[in-house]
Protein backbone atom coordinates (compact mmCIF):
# COMPACT_ATOMS: atom_id res chain seq x y z
CA UNK A 1 0.00 0.00 0.00
CA UNK A 2 1.32 3.36 -1.12
CA UNK A 3 2.66 5.63 2.21
CA UNK A 4 0.66 7.90 2.12
CA UNK A 5 -2.38 5.87 1.86
CA UNK A 6 -1.00 3.83 4.60
CA UNK A 7 -0.82 7.29 7.19
CA UNK A 8 -4.42 8.06 5.99
CA UNK A 9 -5.68 4.86 6.83
CA UNK A 10 -3.69 4.83 10.14
CA UNK A 11 -5.21 8.34 10.77
CA UNK A 12 -8.47 6.82 11.17
CA UNK A 13 -7.56 3.60 13.41
CA UNK A 14 -7.42 3.76 17.14
CA UNK A 15 -4.37 4.58 19.41
CA UNK A 16 -4.27 0.66 20.04
CA UNK A 17 -4.14 -0.08 16.79
CA UNK A 18 -1.17 2.15 15.10
CA UNK A 19 0.82 1.65 18.35
CA UNK A 20 0.67 -2.31 17.49
CA UNK A 21 1.61 -1.17 13.35
CA UNK A 22 4.82 0.42 15.10
CA UNK A 23 5.67 -2.39 17.32
CA UNK A 24 5.81 -4.47 14.18
CA UNK A 25 8.27 -2.17 12.58
CA UNK A 26 6.02 0.71 11.06
CA UNK A 27 7.64 4.12 10.73
CA UNK A 28 4.46 5.71 9.82
CA UNK A 29 2.99 4.70 12.96
CA UNK A 30 5.72 6.44 15.20
CA UNK A 31 4.75 9.87 12.41
CA UNK A 32 1.18 9.26 13.38
CA UNK A 33 1.11 8.40 17.42
CA UNK A 34 4.04 11.13 17.57
CA UNK A 35 1.64 14.05 15.95
CA UNK A 36 -1.36 12.67 17.77
CA UNK A 37 -0.43 12.07 21.46
CA UNK A 38 2.58 14.71 22.09
CA UNK A 39 0.20 18.08 22.22
CA UNK A 40 -1.82 16.32 24.62
CA UNK A 41 0.70 15.09 27.18
CA UNK A 42 2.65 18.42 26.82
CA UNK A 43 -0.53 20.21 27.61
CA UNK A 44 -1.07 18.21 30.37
CA UNK A 45 2.63 18.60 31.81
CA UNK A 46 2.58 21.88 31.10
CA UNK A 47 -0.61 22.43 33.37
CA UNK A 48 0.54 20.19 36.43
CA UNK A 49 3.78 21.97 36.14
CA UNK A 50 3.83 25.19 34.95
CA UNK A 51 6.86 25.16 33.34
CA UNK A 52 7.25 25.02 29.35
CA UNK A 53 10.70 23.39 29.39
CA UNK A 54 9.94 21.10 32.33
CA UNK A 55 7.06 20.11 30.82
CA UNK A 56 8.61 19.36 27.52
CA UNK A 57 11.14 16.89 29.03
CA UNK A 58 7.97 15.26 30.61
CA UNK A 59 6.63 14.94 27.34
CA UNK A 60 9.41 13.13 25.51
CA UNK A 61 10.51 10.88 28.90
CA UNK A 62 6.60 9.67 28.94
CA UNK A 63 6.76 8.81 25.14
CA UNK A 64 10.04 7.00 25.58
CA UNK A 65 8.41 5.42 27.80
CA UNK A 66 5.59 4.52 25.44
CA UNK A 67 7.65 3.50 22.59
CA UNK A 68 9.62 0.74 25.14
CA UNK A 69 6.17 -0.35 25.97
CA UNK A 70 5.20 -0.96 22.72
CA UNK A 71 6.68 -4.62 22.43
CA UNK A 72 4.59 -6.12 25.29
CA UNK A 73 1.78 -4.05 24.98
CA UNK A 74 -1.09 -6.60 25.61
CA UNK A 75 -4.09 -5.10 23.56
CA UNK A 76 -7.50 -4.70 25.77
CA UNK A 77 -5.63 -4.43 28.94
CA UNK A 78 -5.02 -0.29 29.43
CA UNK A 79 -6.10 2.73 26.88
CA UNK A 80 -2.67 4.51 25.99
CA UNK A 81 -3.96 7.26 26.73
CA UNK A 82 -4.87 6.45 30.23
CA UNK A 83 -1.37 4.75 30.23
CA UNK A 84 0.08 7.80 28.83
CA UNK A 85 -1.74 10.36 31.09
CA UNK A 86 -0.77 8.05 34.32
CA UNK A 87 2.79 8.34 32.84
CA UNK A 88 3.13 11.85 33.20
CA UNK A 89 1.19 12.25 36.34
CA UNK A 90 4.18 10.07 37.95
CA UNK A 91 6.52 12.03 36.20
CA UNK A 92 5.41 15.19 37.05
CA UNK A 93 4.68 14.26 40.79
CA UNK A 94 8.49 13.36 41.21
CA UNK A 95 9.60 17.00 39.57
CA UNK A 96 7.27 18.78 41.91
CA UNK A 97 8.59 16.83 44.92
CA UNK A 98 12.35 17.41 43.52
CA UNK A 99 11.61 20.84 43.54
CA UNK A 100 10.25 21.14 47.24
CA UNK A 101 13.32 18.92 48.22
CA UNK A 102 15.64 21.77 46.47
CA UNK A 103 17.19 24.58 48.45
CA UNK A 104 15.30 28.03 48.92
CA UNK A 105 18.29 29.65 47.05
CA UNK A 106 17.36 27.47 44.35
CA UNK A 107 13.51 28.00 44.15
CA UNK A 108 14.32 31.99 44.05
CA UNK A 109 15.94 30.94 40.61
CA UNK A 110 12.81 29.17 39.49
CA UNK A 111 10.60 30.62 36.55
CA UNK A 112 7.80 33.15 38.08
CA UNK A 113 4.21 31.78 36.88
CA UNK A 114 2.97 35.49 35.79
CA UNK A 115 0.83 36.70 38.11
CA UNK A 116 -1.46 38.71 35.81
CA UNK A 117 -0.48 42.40 35.92
CA UNK A 118 -2.46 43.82 38.70
CA UNK A 119 -3.94 46.44 38.81
CA UNK A 120 -4.07 46.08 34.44
CA UNK A 121 -7.17 47.86 33.70
CA UNK A 122 -10.13 45.86 32.66
CA UNK A 123 -10.47 44.01 29.31
CA UNK A 124 -6.73 42.49 29.71
CA UNK A 125 -5.61 40.48 27.34
CA UNK A 126 -6.20 36.40 27.31
CA UNK A 127 -2.88 35.14 28.08
CA UNK A 128 -3.35 37.33 31.34
CA UNK A 129 -6.34 35.36 32.31
CA UNK A 130 -4.28 32.11 31.76
CA UNK A 131 -1.58 33.33 34.01
CA UNK A 132 -4.13 34.17 36.56
CA UNK A 133 -5.83 30.51 35.98
CA UNK A 134 -2.08 28.80 36.30
CA UNK A 135 -1.05 30.93 39.21
CA UNK A 136 -4.08 29.23 41.03
CA UNK A 137 -4.08 25.59 39.78
CA UNK A 138 -0.40 25.61 40.93
CA UNK A 139 -1.88 27.05 44.64
CA UNK A 140 -3.94 23.68 44.97
CA UNK A 141 -2.90 20.54 46.09
CA UNK A 142 -1.48 17.96 43.94
CA UNK A 143 -4.24 15.63 43.61
CA UNK A 144 -7.17 18.49 43.08
CA UNK A 145 -5.18 19.89 40.58
CA UNK A 146 -4.37 16.99 38.23
CA UNK A 147 -8.14 15.34 39.07
CA UNK A 148 -9.24 19.33 37.60
CA UNK A 149 -6.87 19.38 34.89
CA UNK A 150 -8.09 15.98 33.49
CA UNK A 151 -11.50 17.22 34.18
CA UNK A 152 -12.08 19.99 32.94
CA UNK A 153 -8.99 20.88 30.63
CA UNK A 154 -8.46 17.44 29.40
CA UNK A 155 -12.16 16.87 29.09
CA UNK A 156 -11.73 13.52 30.46
CA UNK A 157 -14.71 11.65 31.93
CA UNK A 158 -14.25 10.45 35.82
CA UNK A 159 -13.87 6.56 35.40
CA UNK A 160 -10.99 7.66 33.25
CA UNK A 161 -9.58 9.82 35.19
CA UNK A 162 -10.40 7.00 37.98
CA UNK A 163 -8.07 4.89 36.23
CA UNK A 164 -5.52 7.42 35.97
CA UNK A 165 -5.05 8.58 39.30
CA UNK A 166 -5.92 5.03 40.87
CA UNK A 167 -8.21 5.81 43.14
CA UNK A 168 -12.41 5.76 42.96
CA UNK A 169 -14.88 7.52 40.96
CA UNK A 170 -16.30 9.02 44.06
CA UNK A 171 -12.81 10.43 44.73
CA UNK A 172 -12.34 11.99 41.78
CA UNK A 173 -15.86 13.67 42.21
CA UNK A 174 -14.87 14.77 45.84
CA UNK A 175 -11.12 16.13 44.39
CA UNK A 176 -12.26 17.88 41.33
CA UNK A 177 -15.68 19.73 43.32
CA UNK A 178 -13.03 20.96 46.20
CA UNK A 179 -10.72 21.98 43.63
CA UNK A 180 -13.47 24.13 42.16
CA UNK A 181 -13.91 25.58 45.18
CA UNK A 182 -10.60 26.26 45.86
CA UNK A 183 -10.28 27.82 42.80
CA UNK A 184 -13.01 30.17 42.82
CA UNK A 185 -11.60 31.67 46.54
CA UNK A 186 -8.49 32.25 44.77
CA UNK A 187 -9.78 33.95 41.84
CA UNK A 188 -12.00 35.77 43.87
CA UNK A 189 -9.23 37.45 45.47
CA UNK A 190 -7.95 38.39 41.17
CA UNK A 191 -11.17 39.20 40.13
CA UNK A 192 -9.61 42.86 38.63
CA UNK A 193 -7.09 40.91 36.57
CA UNK A 194 -10.03 38.65 35.25
CA UNK A 195 -11.11 41.60 34.10
CA UNK A 196 -15.05 41.55 36.24
CA UNK A 197 -16.99 43.85 37.41
CA UNK A 198 -16.13 44.66 41.00
CA UNK A 199 -19.48 47.49 41.47
CA UNK A 200 -21.52 46.56 44.36
CA UNK B 1 -24.00 43.11 57.56
CA UNK B 2 -26.38 40.86 54.88
CA UNK B 3 -26.12 43.01 52.18
CA UNK B 4 -22.20 42.79 52.41
CA UNK B 5 -22.72 38.44 52.71
CA UNK B 6 -24.88 39.05 49.47
CA UNK B 7 -22.55 40.81 47.52
CA UNK B 8 -19.70 38.55 48.40
CA UNK B 9 -22.11 35.81 47.36
CA UNK B 10 -22.33 37.67 44.12
CA UNK B 11 -18.89 37.95 43.89
CA UNK B 12 -18.17 33.95 43.87
CA UNK B 13 -21.26 33.41 41.80
CA UNK B 14 -19.53 35.43 39.15
CA UNK B 15 -15.96 33.91 39.59
CA UNK B 16 -17.54 30.92 39.59
CA UNK B 17 -19.08 31.28 36.34
CA UNK B 18 -16.39 32.86 34.92
CA UNK B 19 -13.87 29.99 35.91
CA UNK B 20 -15.72 27.56 33.45
CA UNK B 21 -15.11 30.03 30.33
CA UNK B 22 -11.54 29.82 31.82
CA UNK B 23 -11.63 26.26 31.42
CA UNK B 24 -13.07 26.28 27.92
CA UNK B 25 -10.20 29.17 26.95
CA UNK B 26 -7.58 27.34 28.80
CA UNK B 27 -8.49 23.69 26.34
CA UNK B 28 -8.43 25.92 23.18
CA UNK B 29 -5.28 27.90 24.37
CA UNK B 30 -3.38 25.02 23.99
CA UNK B 31 -0.06 26.09 22.23
CA UNK B 32 1.43 23.61 19.72
CA UNK B 33 4.67 21.72 20.33
CA UNK B 34 8.17 22.85 18.91
CA UNK B 35 9.34 21.41 15.51
CA UNK B 36 12.36 20.27 17.85
CA UNK B 37 10.34 18.95 20.62
CA UNK B 38 8.44 16.80 17.58
CA UNK B 39 11.27 16.03 15.67
CA UNK B 40 13.39 14.57 19.29
CA UNK B 41 10.14 11.90 19.87
CA UNK B 42 10.36 10.82 16.18
CA UNK B 43 13.70 10.35 16.50
CA UNK B 44 13.36 8.19 19.63
CA UNK B 45 10.82 6.51 18.28
CA UNK B 46 12.42 5.24 15.12
CA UNK B 47 15.31 4.52 17.28
CA UNK B 48 13.76 2.54 19.93
CA UNK B 49 11.69 0.59 17.15
CA UNK B 50 11.77 -3.05 16.95
CA UNK B 51 13.49 -3.60 13.86
CA UNK B 52 13.55 -7.57 14.26
CA UNK B 53 9.71 -7.20 14.01
CA UNK B 54 9.79 -5.67 11.00
CA UNK B 55 8.54 -8.86 8.97
CA UNK B 56 6.00 -9.69 12.23
CA UNK B 57 2.24 -9.36 10.94
CA UNK B 58 0.65 -6.60 12.64
CA UNK B 59 -3.03 -5.29 12.27
CA UNK B 60 -3.86 -5.46 8.66
CA UNK B 61 -4.98 -1.91 7.40
CA UNK B 62 -6.86 -3.20 4.45
CA UNK B 63 -4.00 -4.31 1.65
CA UNK B 64 -4.56 -5.38 -1.69
CA UNK B 65 -6.41 -9.11 -1.96
CA UNK B 66 -5.38 -12.51 -3.59
CA UNK B 67 -6.72 -11.20 -7.24
CA UNK B 68 -4.60 -8.03 -7.27
CA UNK B 69 -1.48 -9.99 -5.82
CA UNK B 70 -1.99 -12.92 -8.33
CA UNK B 71 -2.24 -10.08 -11.39
CA UNK B 72 0.70 -8.07 -10.06
CA UNK B 73 2.86 -11.50 -9.42
CA UNK B 74 2.07 -12.65 -13.78
CA UNK B 75 3.49 -8.69 -14.84
CA UNK B 76 0.25 -6.91 -14.47
CA UNK B 77 -2.96 -7.04 -16.49
CA UNK B 78 -1.19 -6.54 -20.14
CA UNK B 79 0.94 -9.53 -19.61
CA UNK B 80 -2.42 -11.76 -18.33
CA UNK B 81 -4.43 -10.56 -21.56
CA UNK B 82 -1.68 -11.42 -23.66
CA UNK B 83 -1.59 -14.70 -22.01
CA UNK B 84 -5.35 -15.23 -22.67
CA UNK B 85 -4.90 -14.34 -26.06
CA UNK B 86 -1.90 -17.25 -26.57
CA UNK B 87 -4.10 -19.65 -25.14
CA UNK B 88 -7.47 -19.60 -27.08
CA UNK B 89 -5.05 -19.49 -30.36
CA UNK B 90 -3.46 -22.70 -29.01
CA UNK B 91 -6.70 -24.52 -28.08
CA UNK B 92 -7.91 -23.20 -31.68
CA UNK B 93 -5.11 -24.51 -33.99
CA UNK B 94 -5.09 -27.62 -31.80
CA UNK B 95 -8.85 -28.40 -32.39
CA UNK B 96 -9.05 -26.91 -36.41
CA UNK B 97 -6.40 -28.41 -38.29
CA UNK B 98 -5.12 -26.04 -41.31
CA UNK B 99 -6.02 -27.14 -44.90
CA UNK B 100 -2.12 -25.61 -45.88
CA UNK B 101 -0.75 -28.41 -43.24
CA UNK B 102 -2.44 -31.36 -44.82
CA UNK B 103 0.51 -31.35 -47.88
CA UNK B 104 3.21 -30.20 -45.84
CA UNK B 105 4.58 -33.35 -44.67
CA UNK B 106 4.80 -34.28 -48.57
CA UNK B 107 6.30 -31.45 -49.76
CA UNK B 108 8.94 -32.23 -46.83
CA UNK B 109 9.61 -35.62 -46.52
CA UNK B 110 8.38 -36.90 -49.89
CA UNK B 111 5.57 -39.49 -48.88
CA UNK B 112 2.85 -38.74 -46.64
CA UNK B 113 3.01 -38.74 -42.96
CA UNK B 114 1.51 -41.48 -41.50
CA UNK B 115 3.20 -43.02 -38.65
CA UNK B 116 6.47 -41.39 -36.86
CA UNK B 117 9.18 -43.95 -34.91
CA UNK B 118 10.32 -41.90 -32.00
CA UNK B 119 11.35 -44.92 -30.39
CA UNK B 120 13.02 -47.10 -32.96
CA UNK B 121 12.66 -51.04 -32.49
CA UNK B 122 14.82 -53.55 -31.45
CA UNK B 123 14.51 -55.74 -35.05
CA UNK B 124 17.60 -53.90 -36.34
CA UNK B 125 19.65 -55.34 -33.50
CA UNK B 126 18.25 -58.86 -33.92
CA UNK B 127 19.14 -59.72 -37.57
CA UNK B 128 22.78 -60.29 -37.33
CA UNK B 129 21.99 -62.81 -34.92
Amino acid sequence: MPRDMQAEAMAAASDEVVLARYAAGDPVAARVLTQRLVPRVLGYAARLLGDGAEAEDVAQEAMLRLWRAAPGWRAGEAQVSTWLYRVVTNLCTDRLRARKRRPAAALDEAPEVPDGAKGAEAGMMEADRMGALQAALDALPERQRQAVVLRHIEGLGNPEIAAVMDIGVEAVESLTARAKRALTAILSGRREELGYDDGE
Amino acid sequence: MTTGNDGMRRKDGQVEAGLDDLFTAARSARSAPSEALMARVLADALAEQPRMAMQAPGPRLRGPGLWARLVWALGGTGALAGMGTAAVAGLFLGLVQPVGLAGLDEAVLGAPLETVELIPGIDGLLEGN
